[in-house]
């Protein structure tokens, strides 16, 4: 395995920060409702990969309370997520933050009536909102299961190479 | 004529919950709680190694993980005979403490506030409080922005809403500030569990990590700041609307139900488990002034489907529950069974506890007039937050005698292993409410297993011989002079903290502009 070169995405012009920007790249859904819990299946393929200092990976399960330590404390946030956007499965979707945060019909986005795009948006309440990028997932199946179907698993390498293309990050594994 | 009105979703709770009420005279005069999503994650473990069950199902739910991991954990060990040393049970107690503060923090402030306050107030604050003047100007700046998220949608404030501008913008100055002391504490379980959510260390026969002085001292110093909050902000919020503008919704009792309590009790504050924190009892008809408090016997426990979604069957212990969906089942309307205790419905959750334990402040508040319903549901849930936190120092100043001693242990390596058949029960009182998991091993795989968690008691539907569920209950008489604000429905639902999540989370935006977004 190479090491990573490609640092561009750590530099800063001017003096805007003393420590490098702390990346944050979140994978988050239901491990157990098969394509759901995509966003963990990515996150963890991440973790085992040797990726640059300052870039850290959270697999963060369903609730989006439950990572408002996580969010406050990053600067660029790519989230990866099942997103029903109504085509293909297997289609990917990009979005930032603010593409979304005003959609005239609002955001209903988890069972938990307040979930992770809400609560990323609440974050600019206590201290600043990180830079925020959606890679989305149309799912196949959200059958139980812990296993991703053939679709979206072949799908992984992709979202993968897309998310590291966010942070001008190239790897080889 | 009475006239019927659908709440659905129920918002700012965790999980899909639909309230169905009839209004005549402007008071409730029938309800029904239907949980509209399919769980039966159970299922799935079925054939499973046994020692796989607290790490799937941590994954349950987002928001109530580690409680069905310890749950888990518990019925493992019962099943596996295992004897989790006092320094694992130490650290899974100091894990599910940190739980407690962050749930009831976020309960109170974040979903449950806005229920008694007109947020709108702010813009009259007069006083010349320099960080009260800050919220003052964030709020009206969203407002002008036209961007109030999460402040709204809400319902209109009624009579029993607080507009006083000084009290209404500190308690949104104390939303702010209850946030902040979240994203804080959610690292605490991570000290012990090695990452949040989800976490690794609590399986059958303990907990998986040696602790060091450094853990012992981290979780001391955030303990601490957290500590301070709960006692200088959120209980006097409490008690100072509590006592305050909402004393007549206390007075009147709104969002009863049925006065019986359950709590299974959790928490040992000495090693041979006499001492709990959270004593265990059952309550049947409350009588503030002769208060009897009875044994628990768990094998009073059955799960009715009568009113469910699920295949017909009679009232069964959880060991020998299923979960077969019949969708066409004549008079079902809900997802969530309905567990009994000797037959009788129960409300589970920090009323009970605090109700349970003759808890001095509760007793006192009921002595004084308040009758227990949703406002004196939001006092336990702070009085019980200051109890754990105590407790929590008492556990780390024992975890720090136990690390000294020679041959100190934290798992029962010697059950590790799968007995070749075997049961056990496991039970936790969750911040929720009375948890428990039930496990049926044979030829050293899960045969069957059963979940019955806080939210199916107090949410569940009516049973066999047609008694409504707490929920339901506790809507009976509620007043709602005006049909197109239910927001006494709503306080009454809410002050259960109902969590029926357990599964779907994706995002689903409700609108076309996504597929504007595609790129492949």
């Amino acid at each position: 395995m190479k090491k990573q070169t490609s640092r561009s995405a750590l530099q800063t012009k001017g003096g805007d920060h003393i420590s490098p920007p702390k990346i944050v790249i979140l994978g988050v859904g239901n491990l157990l409702l098969s394509d759901e819990g995509v966003g963990v299946h990515v996150a963890n393929k991440l973790m085992e990969m040797d990726l640059p200092k300052g870039i850290s990976v959270v697999e963060g399960g369903t609730d989006g309370f439950r990572l408002l330590n996580i969010i406050t404390e990053a600067d660029r946030l790519i989230v990866i997520d099942a997103v029903k956007g109504g085509l293909t499965p297997g289609s990917i979707y990009r979005f930032n933050l603010e593409d979304v945060k005003n959609c005239p019909t609002g955001f209903k986005t988890s069972v938990h009536q307040i979930g992770i795009l809400e609560v990323i948006h609440m974050s600019g309440l206590i201290g600043k909102t990180p830079r925020t990028t959606v890679i989305g997932i149309e799912p196949q199946s959200l059958e139980m299961g812990m296993e991703l179907s053939p679709e979206i698993k072949g799908k992984v390498p992709r979202i993968i190479e897309l998310v590291l293309n966010e942070l001008n990050v190239t790897s080889d594994k | 004529m009475a006239k019927k009105i659908t709440i659905d979703p129920m918002t700012r709770i965790e999980g899909h919950l639909k309230i169905d009420v009839e209004i005549e005279d402007g008071k409730v005069k029938n309800a029904w709680s239907s949980g509209t999503m399919a769980r039966g994650f159970e299922a799935m473990l079925i054939g499973k190694d046994p020692r796989d069950a607290s790490y799937v199902t941590s994954r349950f739910c987002g928001v109530c993980y580690s409680v069905h991991q310890t749950a888990s954990a518990r019925a493992l060990d019962d099943a596996f005979g295992a004897n989790v040393p006092w320094g694992g049970d130490l650290i899974r107690n100091l894990v599910m403490g940190a739980e407690y503060i962050y749930d009831h923090l976020i309960h109170f402030y974040q979903l449950s506030a806005l229920d008694y306050i007109d947020i709108m107030a702010v813009a009259n604050y007069k006083g010349k409080d320099k960080d009260l003047l800050a919220v003052k100007d964030k709020i009206v700046g969203l407002v002008r922005a036209g961007d109030t998220f999460p402040l709204t949608p809400r319902y209109k404030p009624d009579e029993f809403s607080v507009n006083d501008p000084e009290i209404v913008t500190m308690a949104v100055k104390h939303y702010i500030d209850a946030l902040k002391m979240n994203a804080k504490a959610r690292n605490m379980g991570a000290v012990w569990g090695g990452r949040t959510p989800h976490y690794q260390n609590i399986v059958v026969g303990g907990v998986t990590s040696l602790p060091d002085i450094n853990q012992v001292a981290r979780f001391r110093t955030m303990l601490d700041e957290q500590k301070k909050f709960v006692e200088e902000v959120y209980i006097p919020d409490v008690l100072l609307f509590g006592t305050g503008p909402l004393w007549k919704l206390a007075e009147l009792g709104v969002g009863g139900g049925h006065y019986n309590y359950l709590a299974y009790g959790d928490f040992p504050r000495d090693e041979r488990g006499r001492d709990l924190v959270f004593p265990s009892g059952v309550i049947i008809g409350l009588d503030p002034a002769n208060l009897k408090v009875q044994s628990v016997d768990k094998d009073k426990i059955v799960e009715s489907v009568k009113y469910a979604w699920y295949k017909e069957n009679k009232p069964v212990h959880p060991y020998n529950g299923e979960q077969i969906f019949d969708l066409d089942k004549k008079d079902a309307y809900s997802f969530v069974k309905a567990p009994r205790y000797d037959g009788t419905p129960m409300e589970v959750g920090p009323l009970a506890r605090m109700l349970v334990s003759k808890n001095p402040t509760i007793l006192d508040l009921v002595k004084k007039g308040a009758k227990p319903g949703a406002v004196a549901r939001h006092a336990a849930r702070a009085v019980e937050t200051k109890l754990v936190i105590d407790a929590c120092y008492g556990w780390l100043d024992q975890l720090m005698t136990e690390m000294t001693k020679p041959g100190f242990k934290i798992h029962d390596t010697k059950h590790w292993d799968p007995p070749e058949s075997g049961m056990g029960s496991g039970f936790h009182e969750a911040p929720r409410g009375a948890l428990g998991h039930w496990v049926k091993i044979k030829n050293k795989k899960i045969e069957n297993y059963q979940a019955v968690v806080p939210s199916t008691w107090n949410a569940s539907p009516r049973c066999e011989n047609g008694n409504r569920g707490q929920y339901e209950e506790s809507l009976i008489g509620v007043p709602v002079p005006d049909p197109d604000n239910p927001i006494n429905v709503v306080r009454v639902i809410r002050s259960f903290d109902p969590c029926l999540a357990c599964a779907i989370h994706l995002i689903d935006p409700r609108t076309n502009e996504i597929k504007k977004f595609l790129i492949e």
